[in-house]
């Protein structure tokens, strides 16, 4: 059975492309490019992983990891966030993220990490 | 009688009136002295012949009009000595009348004050002159004050003139201007009085405090308050000694700037600067992951004119990566905005890491790490890694024709220290001192290795920003060693 990621980045060009890559990789892929939902995405189908873009409308990534990281149901749930902005890497570090990756990655630094954490 | 007359210093003449002309009946001897003629020179002659040809002073009409009214009189006249020296000669000449009133002599008293006339004259000369000079000082030193003034009064900055008691002696139009107050409610009130109470705080005092015994000058210190008036506020304050012809006066001029504005669209640029590199990131990050995917998908047989396509596409996406986010660091950097998060990591680990990441894009070199730190550092981790990025990547980039990089790792006394030594071409003399200068390219490389010239730039500040130092050695053609050191504990 192949592991499930979620990734939520309000950027579909680069929702695509993840999903792309990561499919090749054996990943089973949730593209979400609404950050309000991703709570219920997890409920509903429970990924083992979630790839975070940090700057987003409405509901950033640092706000959606805070809420996971204060319900028990998400709390252990391994986040990885990407992020474009220079101080991505701090702001993941203060909201309670599993692991960092700043954009633009390299795609095999970015599949170490996920199977690091869910291998 | 004669001998009494002789003996006087004045020359006394006595002239008879009865005669025509007014002959000189008798002369003393003070007399022959004063004018240097015998007496036989002067009996029966008429005075003016000691005028010579001075003969059109004011001062005769004054004796004439005596003579005829049989009066007294006294004046100041030009005489001539027998050798032509001019003698000031003051004149006291009385008649003598006989029983029925009528003028029969004059007498002629008279003293020698040339001395006295040139002293007077000299004075004269001197006050003259002196009040010509105060008149050109003061006209001058009247020009220097409006000339200062209307400076003063024209910069767009507020002054302030305090006293060693800190009370304001005097502001500047734009201070008035600026806070909103009067001229009352400031000049001769102590500084931490005013307003209320914006200027009173211990650190800014103990600087002025200091200004008069030490002339350490007090430089862009910010003030951050809710003035009165004027709302919330940005100050800038500079304060200095002043000093005239190399002594100094005690008095404090301060100079205020409102930078509340400029902070303000500093802001609104960095702000702006970071929105557009983050949108520029955001395609790039999916350009890049199809690049990568490409290389992936490519078949066992592809052309090499293929590969290195997609090589070289890989190459300058990297690049276009990097400009973008130089081009955000040195925004910030100059507005000073340079935000440090220091946490502590594991030196030797990061450098590691750094090497490894840098090492699987690079096929043409071999980095060679050795030595250790053993230290957690208390740093801004990713600033360090850039900096360690762009000194290995310098090192690859310009020893084109070389295969090994040296990475020294080392903890000396306090400090910590890397070294990233290439083989390469090497950086003449010149251009060392400027390697680190903002927008600096050494101009042969130009055309081979185009860039911003901000890289070490970078560096050089970020290793400032912890305290540290970074420097260059090198040898034209025989490679370059970038080194920088960090304080291992920290100044608070």
């Amino acid at each position: 059975m192949s592991k499930k990621i979620l990734i939520c980045d309000d950027d579909e060009g680069i929702l695509d492309m993840l999903e792309f890559v990561l499919e090749e990789e054996g990943f089973n892929i949730i593209p979400e490019k609404n950050s309000l939902n991703v709570y219920n995405v997890i409920k509903e189908q429970k990924p083992d992983l979630l790839l975070l873009d940090l700057w987003m409308p409405v509901l950033s990534g640092d706000q959606v990891l805070k809420a996971l990281r204060d319900n028990p149901f998400t709390a252990k749930l391994p986040v990885i966030v990407i992020s474009a902005s220079t101080e991505g890497s701090h702001i993941a570090k203060a909201s309670g993220a599993t692991d960092y990756i700043s954009k633009p990655f390299d795609m095999d630094q970015l599949v170490s990490k996920i199977q690091t954490l869910i291998a | 009688m004669t001998q009494a007359l002789d003996a006087s210093i004045s020359g006394i003449i006595i002239t008879d009136h009865q005669q025509p002309d007014n002959p000189i009946i008798y002369c003393n001897s003070a007399f022959e002295r004063m004018t240097g003629y015998k007496r036989k020179e002067i009996i029966g002659h008429n005075c003016r012949f000691l005028q010579k040809d001075d003969r059109n002073q004011k001062e005769r009409e004054i004796l004439r009009q005596a003579v005829i009214e049989g009066e007294t009189c006294v004046v100041e006249i030009r005489n001539y000595q027998k050798n032509g020296t001019l003698f000031w000669n003051e004149l006291y000449m009385s008649p003598i009348m006989n029983a029925e009133g009528k003028v029969c002599y004059f007498v002629g008293v008279q003293n020698d004050i040339t001395r006295r006339k040139n002293v007077e004259y000299e004075l004269k000369q001197h006050q003259e002159q002196m009040e010509r000079r105060i008149e050109e000082r003061t006209k001058s030193l009247k020009e220097n004050e409006d000339y200062l003034a209307s400076i003063v009064e024209t910069v767009r900055e507020s002054l302030v003139v305090l006293n060693p008691d800190f009370k304001v002696l005097s502001v500047n139009d734009h201070f008035i201007k600026t806070f909103k107050v009067s001229r009352e409610e400031t000049e001769n009130k102590l500084l931490y009085n005013l307003g209320n109470g914006q200027w009173d705080i211990p650190a800014l005092k103990e600087l002025l405090e200091n200004i008069l015994p030490t002339n350490n000058p007090v430089e862009e210190f910010e003030v951050e308050h809710d003035f009165p008036h004027i709302g919330k506020k940005l100050m800038l304050l500079n304060a200095h000694r002043i000093e005239l012809e190399g002594k100094f006066k005690d008095r404090i001029l301060i100079a205020i700037e409102d930078i509340t504005e400029r902070r303000e669209i500093e802001r609104r640029k960095d702000d702006f600067l970071s929105i557009a590199s983050h949108e520029l990131k955001t395609p790039l990050t999916t350009i890049k992951g199809y690049v990568q995917v490409m290389d992936r998908l490519l078949p066992a047989n592809a052309s090499e004119k293929f590969k290195n396509v997609l090589h070289k596409t890989g190459v300058y996406i990297t690049r276009l990566n990097n400009l973008i986010s130089e081009l955000l660091d040195v925004s910030r950097i100059q507005t000073g905005n340079i935000e440090l998060h220091k946490e502590p990591f594991d030196f030797d680990k990061m450098v590691i890491e750094s090497i490894e990441n840098i090492q699987s894009a690079t096929k043409t070199h071999k980095i060679i790490l050795s030595g250790s730190t053993g230290v957690t550092y208390i740093g801004d981790e990713s600033h360090i890694v850039q900096v360690l990025n762009n000194l290995l990547s310098n090192a690859i980039k310009y020893s084109p024709e070389e295969h090994e990089v040296n990475v020294y790792l080392s903890r000396v006394s306090d400090f910590l220290k890397v070294s990233v030594t290439d083989n390469g071409m090497g950086i003449s003399h010149e251009d060392q001192k400027k390697v680190f200068e903002r927008f600096f390219r050494v101009g042969e490389i130009q055309q081979r290795f185009p860039g911003m010239g901000i890289g070490l730039y970078i560096c050089a500040e970020i290793i400032k920003n912890h305290g540290g130092t970074i420097w260059v050695e090198s040898e034209k053609n025989h490679g370059s060693n970038f080194s920088f050191t960090l304080p291992i504990t920290q100044p608070k």
